[in-house]
């Protein structure tokens, strides 16, 4: 028995097998864990086989899907998908834009310039997000009421219901037209891209009474001219839709027409838009002084003006450090997108919610939850990883 | 030295993995109980209820600064402690949303559940839970502005209604709308005091929730939007909406008492029986009947064992520490404007649906 406790004890001098020994019995541990969790979990009902019924609720914000309570499960939640891609999508291009403006203007050597974006980001960065959120809710409900809407010339309306804006109604082939410009946009790009190149290499271009014409313009005139073509071939596919508030013979106020902007997407965006902004200003003024100063002084020195060195010095060579942490913004923006649930806004995750509440079925309900944020957040990584990867090969 | 070291090291690990074990394996036998048999016996060896509520519900359950919990619903969990226990105060409060709430029952972190929720065949068979008799008979109804017009619920064509998310409100709101070919707008809402703040703003035309709801929001909606004259609630109801306590499926014990302790709290209205005199009546009981219910002796003779497996006197605990059906509602209710006289919540004999199964 000695010599059994002796070899333990020998076997064991080794950090290896200690090591050896602690991995174990956390193996075991955190196997009767996962045990335990599971009996618990499988107690409950797991499949999402409800999501076929019927769903039975409105929802008061729908786009590119035509929803009605009549519909299932499934398509409410497409509903909602829909809704969290768009209140992303534009968030992100919105909050870009603002954060490199900001982040350039964090080192303007303008006084007020640089102090405005310092406030901006110190005052909105350190609140919750949460009560910025339901701040703007709650400034888009100050708006006057529906029957005292504000109209500009009967172009557009702005009331608490929504602030609508002159937008475009279909004529019936504006799909088919949308998608031709797509394309279109595309071969104009290429078209750009072919003729800049062969002014690099050859130095030819195009010209037209002795007017140079570069690659970029060439592409703009040749979509316009295909725009405007294919808008009467295609028999005029859409028109202008002017917003109008009217009043039922009930008298229901409505808004109708136009392109309408609800007081909910607009908080949820603004606020998405506005609070990343802040980091992403931090993360753009941090990889500009990253630079070595001797860019700037030598981009000056060949007689750039200030906003050439920061366009074609300083800006491309910062992406390459602004990129990685830029993705985590994107990412946080569309976790951060789930706290519409608290105004209203019918995102995936309300939506998700509703049905759960409907169903019972909390656990499947909330896996699809999770399974579809982490889609979306890995299709943002793609997306990004493969920007990273372009920029950071640029002069390699 | 070194070797007893790791000798005490390894024999430690040991320790803690079969302790971890015994704790995984008792946590999971208590689990698996719960989705199945026993939970009065559970109660009885714990010695205190855990009772799934709503916590911001005037009149139904609120939670007070001081962590106190108070309500309708509030009331019905004290009740049927004071039956299993023997002591009004030994629950164990568990806030749960409208989310969240039969989960909460399901996986056992509740015994029982007393949260406003309406009795519905889905709930009953799929959630796989039992309601008891109802506590509460509601209905839900549309509040409007007195100056919007509307005199019933088809004036609302197109109009933008509040409304709480995932609730059967929300569901019953799209049936009448669509069912009636009616178009509408539902901003649904997680919680109430966004939705409020909206409608103050005139955001929506219309805000439905069950008609003792819209009650005391009506009666607690603020002066500055124009106080409780600026609103009127539509005569219309929209749906039939009975609330009551719920127990797990297959749980006939638990079930069983708490069915049989909301039944004694309305035959003790009937009887005559409330807080303050039910000792003296306990004591000496006019008849039959009601010595029965209070599991006490008639003219000496054999008390009367329902078998619930808790004591024969426990409709005398619940009356003396919580009171009877009424004396409950009068409480909580009669301050938040629902008048019970005329209502479904009125006694049988007065033509409400307030009915008890005969203690025989």
């Amino acid at each position: 028995m000695r010599s059994f406790v002796e070899s333990i004890a020998q076997w064991s001098r080794f950090q290896k097998n200690r090591n050896l020994i602690i991995q174990f019995f956390f193996l075991i541990f955190t196997v009767l864990f996962a045990i335990y969790f599971l009996s618990v979990a499988f107690q409950l009902e797991l499949s999402l086989s409800h999501f076929k019924s019927r769903a039975g609720f409105g929802l008061s914000h729908l786009f590119l899907i035509d929803y009605t309570s009549n519909d299932s499960r499934w398509v409410a939640y497409y509903a909602g998908v829909i809704n969290t891609i768009r209140v992303c999508l534009v968030a992100i291009l919105l909050t870009t834009v603002l954060g490199t403006v900001m982040g350039v203007a964090r080192l303007s050597k303008n006084f007020l310039t640089s102090r405005i974006a310092w406030a901006y980001v110190e005052v909105l960065r350190n609140t919750p997000l949460l009560i910025q959120i339901i701040f703007w809710q709650i400034v888009f409900l100050q708006l006057p009421h529906i029957s005292e809407a504000i109209t500009f010339g009967n172009t557009s309306a702005i009331s608490n219901r929504g602030i609508s804006l002159p937008g475009v109604s279909d004529n019936g082939s504006a799909q088919m037209w949308f998608i031709f410009l797509g394309i279109m946009a595309a071969g104009s790009l290429f078209l750009s891209y072919f003729l800049n190149k062969r002014e690099d290499k050859s130095g030819e271009y195009l010209s037209i009474a002795g007017y140079k014409l570069s690659g970029n313009i060439v592409g703009i005139i040749f979509f316009a001219l295909i725009a405007v073509v294919t808008y009467f071939a295609f028999g005029k596919p859409v028109s202008l839709d002017i917003p109008s508030i009217s009043q039922n013979t009930k008298g229901t106020w409505m808004q109708s027409g136009g392109f309408e902007l609800s007081p909910e997407f607009a908080a949820i965006l603004f606020a998405l838009v506005i609070y990343t902004g802040t980091f992403i200003t931090e993360i753009v003024r941090g990889s500009i002084q990253s630079l070595s100063k001797g860019q700037t002084e030598a981009a000056q020195a060949i007689g750039l003006s200030r906003y050439q060195s920061m366009t074609l010095v300083v800006l491309p060579q910062a992406l390459r450090s602004i990129i990685p942490p830029l993705t985590n913004q994107f990412l946080n923006l569309t976790k951060n997108s789930s706290l519409a649930v608290v105004i209203a806004y019918p995102d995936l995750f309300m939506v998700s919610r509703t049905i759960m509440n409907n169903s019972g079925h909390a656990l499947p309900v909330f896996f699809l939850i999770l399974f579809t944020y982490l889609f979306l957040s890995l299709c943002i990584s793609l997306v990004m990883n493969l920007i990273n990867r372009r920029v950071t090969r640029i002069g390699t | 030295m070194r070797k007893i070291k790791y000798t005490l090291l390894i024999s430690a690990l040991f320790a803690m993995t079969a302790f971890s074990y015994a704790c995984a394996t008792e946590d999971s036998s208590e689990a698996s109980s719960s989705g199945g048999s026993n939970t009065l016996q559970e109660v009885l060896d714990r010695g205190m209820l855990k009772c799934g509520v709503n916590d911001n519900l005037a009149g139904f359950g609120v939670v007070a600064a001081d962590g106190s919990f108070s309500g309708f619903d509030i009331d019905f969990c004290k009740a049927v402690a004071a039956a299993i226990l023997g002591d009004s105060s030994k629950v164990e409060y568990t806030p749960t949303t409208a989310s969240n709430r039969f989960e909460a029952l399901g996986s056992g972190e509740i015994d029982l559940l007393i949260r406003n929720t309406t009795w519905t065949a889905s709930r009953d068979r799929e959630l796989k839970q039992d309601f008891t008799a109802p506590t509460f008979y509601d209905g839900q109804g549309m509040m409007v502005y007195v100056d919007s017009g509307y005199s019933s619920i088809d004036d609302m064509e197109g109009a933008t209604i509040c409304v709480l998310q995932g609730t059967t409100t929300e569901l019953n709101l799209d049936d009448r709308f669509t069912g009636t070919g009616m178009s509408y707008t539902p901003l649904t809402f997680e919680t109430n005091d966004p939705l409020q703040a909206a409608f103050e703003e005139k955001r929506c035309d219309g805000w439905t929730t069950d008609k003792s709801g819209l009650a005391s929001k009506r009666a607690s909606f603020p002066a500055s939007a124009g106080g409780p004259e600026a609103l009127k609630v539509l005569p219309e109801t929209l749906s039939k909406e009975p609330l009551g306590p719920l127990t797990r499926d297959n749980d006939s014990e638990m079930y069983d008492v708490v069915q049989w302790v909301v039944f004694g709290m309305m035959q003790a209205e009937e009887s005559g029986i409330n807080s303050s005199n039910v000792s003296s009546i306990a004591s000496n009981p006019p008849n039959p009947g009601v010595a029965r219910l209070l599991g006490a002796s008639f003219e000496g003779g054999e008390v009367q064992d329902f078998s619930f497996g808790i004591p024969k006197d426990f409709m005398q605990k619940v009356i003396s520490q919580v009171g009877n059906y009424g004396e409950v509602y009068d409480r909580h209710l009669v301050p938040l404007g629902l008048e019970r006289a005329g209502s479904l919540n009125a006694m049988w004999t007065e033509g409400g649906l307030i009915y008890a199964p005969p203690f025989r």
